[in-house]
Order: structure tokens, then sequence, then C-alpha cells
């Protein structure tokens, strides 16, 4: 569905994109992961030929530099944020569904599937609505086209925790053959909707690979905190210090944490149990974009040093 | 129904919702109703020649509002959108940046059209009854669109340069007085103190639009031109006063395409 070949761009002196090599089959969910300003957006931007580029980028069998608007036509497209458009709910909706020359019931469907039904909101004018609201719009516009490509731009970034589910859920149920890329930097987010995983940095591909792999690889990285009676507070240290092969032992005030993968939780819990040691609560925090990106990067220079294919790519 | 077409009709009826239009109706009825009004009346006491003099008078009004009409709401038409994120939206879009731009172009001057025709065109109506030649009517209505588009198109090209809405009609404003404050005394003085030839004097009258509108409506009611002294006696006597309104209209025309292809051009290559 997308093919990417040296695919390049720069921003005055500044390359934000470079030498980017990738391929998406068709119906696959891909994320694209990456700090600010790593080129998330300016990725999706030259898939939909708003920004000038170096290299080859296909979407379909459609050449986005010299055939942008066609393959624009295979594109929906969710941004970060919702655009203040003029007019009521029901006249933007017609105007741009006949842009596309879509068919306009199958967006009412989505839209009332949202919780937007035409009958009731369709008079309203649009800059009354919420912006949460109005990203369903848009989200409706796009799943109603039937676009085999969606492009999503951080959508959830301005939704409250509620409105992010309930888009997220829509998203992740949407027609398996649709071809998604979400860029994102919540992992969240990432895990709800996507399989495979495109991290970015610095305008590089630094992680390109099925998501569980990197879960698997970084999953050293997760903290398991527990929480013990305040009087066994020193006994539960000595005791997780005593597990040689465990890493340093990490405290919050109220718990103790460790770091160790998945496979490892639940012996630590018995163990503790056991030492006579009870255990009130439990509880994982995965770690941070930042954290990750450190991790791959440091195994990018350390252990691979050069490209690879289906995991860490050449710095 | 075509996507140009499209933008044209999504462009006319955010326009004809808007406040402005309702506005500018209503004060280009006025101004027109006062302008017939007035030089009727005159012509009441001292026949037409003496209305053609009330009426030249008046058309200062139409230098005055009718740029400035055009130019604010054009002056929006992509900055508008570019500031709300739409205009992102819409490129993103199986659109040309042509389509959207043309759209709006054309949606705009027809909105501008419109306004003027009901203001306008009813106080020209009004004045055709109390026994105003029609020829003049429409005359000065021709060259008040024409004006009025060659604002239009300035503002468009403001718009697609100019990152704000503000910034936009700022520059606008401030072309508008350098183009009205340049007009023939403005010329004449500075001829006089660069001690330019006289034919550079007749082009650049043109080269200014409102001049130029000016000029092309005064000579279709006083066809020596003699309400505009000496630089009207020297127009007439190089290019005569078939030519002088052939020529206002040609400078209009510039004025409309040349800063409409422009906004154009600098759409397509720097959005």
């Amino acid at each position: 569905m997308i093919r990417a070949t040296g695919l390049a761009t720069q921003l005055g002196r500044h390359w934000v994109l470079q030498d980017l090599d990738f391929t998406v089959q068709p119906g696959e969910r891909i994320a694209l992961l990456g700090l600010n300003g790593a080129g998330k957006t300016t990725l999706l931007r030259c898939l939909l030929g708003l920004v000038p580029f170096r290299g080859e980028l296909w979407v379909g069998d459609r050449n986005v530099r010299s055939a942008s608007r066609d393959a624009r036509a295979l594109i929906g497209y969710v941004p970060q944020r919702a655009p203040h458009f003029s007019g009521t709910l029901g006249e933007v909706v017609e105007f741009l569904t006949r842009l596309r020359q879509a068919d306009s019931a199958m967006v009412h469907e989505k839209l009332a599937a949202l919780g937007l039904s035409m009958d009731d909101h369709g008079h309203k004018a649009l800059h009354t609505i919420s912006g949460g609201m109005l990203q369903k719009v848009l989200l409706a516009l796009a799943l109603g086209e039937r676009n085999p490509l969606l492009l999503l731009d951080e959508p959830t970034a301005n939704l409250d925790p509620r409105a992010r589910r309930e888009f997220l859920r829509v998203v992740a149920n949407a027609d398996p053959q649709t071809t998604i890329m979400l860029a994102s930097h919540r992992l969240a987010d990432v895990e709800a909707v996507t399989d495979r995983l495109l991290v970015l940095h610095q305008g590089r591909i630094v992680f390109d690979g099925d998501r569980t792999d990197l879960r698997e690889r970084l999953g050293a990285l997760s903290v398991l905190w527990i929480k013990v009676p305040a009087d066994r507070r020193s006994h539960a240290e000595a005791w997780l210090h005593s597990r040689r092969q465990l890493p340093p032992v990490l405290a919050n005030g109220t718990a103790v944490g460790v770091r160790v993968d998945q496979t490892a939780r639940i012996g630590i819990l018995v163990g503790l149990r056991e030492a006579g040691i009870p255990v009130e609560d439990f509880w994982v925090d995965s770690p941070s974009l930042h954290e990750i990106l450190e991790h791959v990067l440091g195994e990018d220079s350390s252990t691979h040093g050069t490209a690879v294919t289906n995991g860490l790519t050449e710095p | 129904m075509p996507r140009l077409l499209l933008w044209v009709r999504r462009e006319l009826t955010g326009s004809l919702r808007a406040r402005w239009f309702l506005a500018y109706s209503v004060i280009f009825f006025i101004g027109g109703l006062l302008l017939v009004t007035l030089g009727a009346g005159t012509t009441a006491i001292v026949g037409y020649r003496s209305f053609a003099k009330a009426f030249a008078g008046m058309i200062h009004i139409a230098l005055l509002f009718v740029p400035l009409m055009a130019l604010f709401p054009a002056a929006a038409a992509i900055t508008e959108d570019r500031e709300s994120g739409a205009l992102e939206y819409f490129l993103a879009q199986p659109v040309t940046f042509g389509e959207i731009y043309a759209g709006k172009w054309a949606g705009m001057s027809v909105a501008v059209l419109l306004s003027l025709t009901i203001g306008f065109g009813t106080a020209g109506g009004v004045a055709v009854l109390r026994g105003v030649p029609p020829h003049w009517v429409m005359a000065l209505f021709v060259f008040v669109a024409l004006l009025a588009l060659a604002f239009v198109a300035v503002g468009m090209c403001l718009s697609t340069i100019a990152r704000t809405r503000a910034r936009a009609t700022t520059v606008g404003i401030v072309l508008w007085l350098v183009l009205v404050a340049f007009g023939s005394l403005g010329i004449i003085t500075a001829f006089i103190r660069l001690g330019l030839p006289e034919a550079s004097l007749v082009a650049w009258t043109f080269v200014n639009p409102v001049e130029a509108f000016r000029v092309g409506v005064i000579a279709t009611l006083d066809t020596d031109l003699s309400l505009l002294g000496p630089i009207g006696a020297g127009i007439v006597q190089r290019i005569g006063i078939i030519g002088t309104v052939a020529v206002a209209m040609l400078s209009l025309g510039f004025w409309i395409l040349g800063p409409g292809l422009a906004g154009w051009a600098w759409f397509r290559t720097v959005r």
C-alpha cells in the first residue's frame, strides 16, 4: 500500500526525514512512534503530497510526486487538531463527501456509530461543537469514504480519556482491508490499534518490526511496583536485593519496585509471600517513550552498529 | 458537480451568510442612492452637464469604500482557512491547489458582485426612474464592478502570501492608501519634481487602478475630461475619449488578472 525508497525532506537547512526505506502491505496497521520532532507528521505530509521530498514514494500504484491528487484519493486523513470549519455539520459533511465523490450514506452511518447522528447534530454550526466531536466527524468521514489507506496524525492528542478510548475502538474495528498508519507518542494508543511499529528518531527509522517483538525486548524496562505494609518494606527491599539476578530496587515512598520482564513478575510476587511479606497491591509501569528510544538507540550502537532488517536500522 | 463549482458554491454560501455581505449591500445601496439622488437633484436645476460634475464628484465616495470592501473579505479567503487549519485539511483531499484557489477567487468575486448588484443596482434603478440616462448608470456600475474585482484579486494575492489575516488586511490597507494618495495630484507633483515627460504621466495614470477607475468612469460622463484638469486634457489629446475608456478597462482588467494569477502562482509554489 505504501512504498518509500530513499525518502528525505528538509525544512530550510534541517533534514526532517533522511533516507527512509520501508513498505507497508495492504491491510497492515502500522504505528509511527517517536518523540516530538522525530518526523512523524512530516512523513504523513509527504504521503499526502503536501511537502516536497526526495526519493520515491508510492501509495498503492500511484506515485505521490507525479500524481499526488490521485494518491490522495486513496487516503483518509485525520489531523492532530480538527480544523475550524465554517458552516453546519451537515453542510461540511456534504461538502467533503461530494469533494471526494463518496457515498454520504456511509459517512452518516459512521457518524451515527460514533454517536453523531445527522438528525440530531446535522444542523449544528461546527464552531459550537467540541474538538473531540470534530475529531470523530473527521474519523467518520475517513472511514465512511472507504479509503484504502487511513493516516491518523496523533488523533487522540486533544481528546479526554473516554473519547480517546471510543475513538481508538472505532479505529481498531475498521475494515480489516484498510491500511492504517497511526502517528503517536502514546504507547497505549499504538498498542490498541497497530501490529507493527516504525520508530522514528531525528528523521530516521531506528526500529521497524512487530509490536510484540519490541514488547518482549523491552519487557525488562517495565517496572513492577509492589506495595507492602510499611513495617515490612525494608524486609521486602532486602529480599529483592538478595535475588542477585534482579537489577537495583526502586522505591517511590509507598511501594518498592524492580525492573523485570513479564516472565519474572509472578515469581517475585510468590517469593515475597513465601518469605512472609504480604503483598497489598502491585502494578506495572510500562517504559516511557524516552526509555524505549534510549534502549533502541543503545542497542543500535552497541550491538548492531549497522543496518538491520525487521529490527534496528542503520543509524 | 465539478469540484471547482463545489468550491465556488461553498465560498459563495459562506459569503452570503457572513455579516459583511449584508452590510456592504446596504452601504452600496445608500452610497449609490445618495450619488444618484444628489446628482439628479442638480440635473433638475442646471441640466445633465452639471449632473455629470456632481456625479463625478460622487465617484470619489466609491473610491473610498469599494476597494476596501472588496479587499477585506478577499484578504481573509485563504488566511482564515490557513489559521484555522482547514487549508491543510482541504489540501489533504483529492483536490488541486488550483481548484481551491480558483474556487475561492471565483466565489468571492461573485459574492462581491452580488453585493454590488443589490446595492448599486437598486440605487441605479432608482436613478433611471428619476431620469438619469441608463448608459451612465450602467457605465458607473461596470467600472465599480471592475474596481471591486481588481481589489478582490489583490486581496486574494495577499491572502496567499501573508501568513495571517491581520497581516494580509494591513498590507492591503497600506496599498490602498498608497494608491489613493498617489492620485492625480500625487502624480502631477511627482512628475513636476522628477521632470518626467507628459507621455509617461498619462501612462502612470493608468498604472494605478484607482486612477484608472476614476478616469475611465468620468470619461463616460465628461467627453473632454475637463473635470480632470490638465491630466484629463493630456489624456484626451493622446488617446481620445474611447481610448481612455478602453485603456482604463484594460488597466483594471490587468489588476484583476495580475494579482489574481500572482496569488495562484505563489499558492502553487509556496502554499
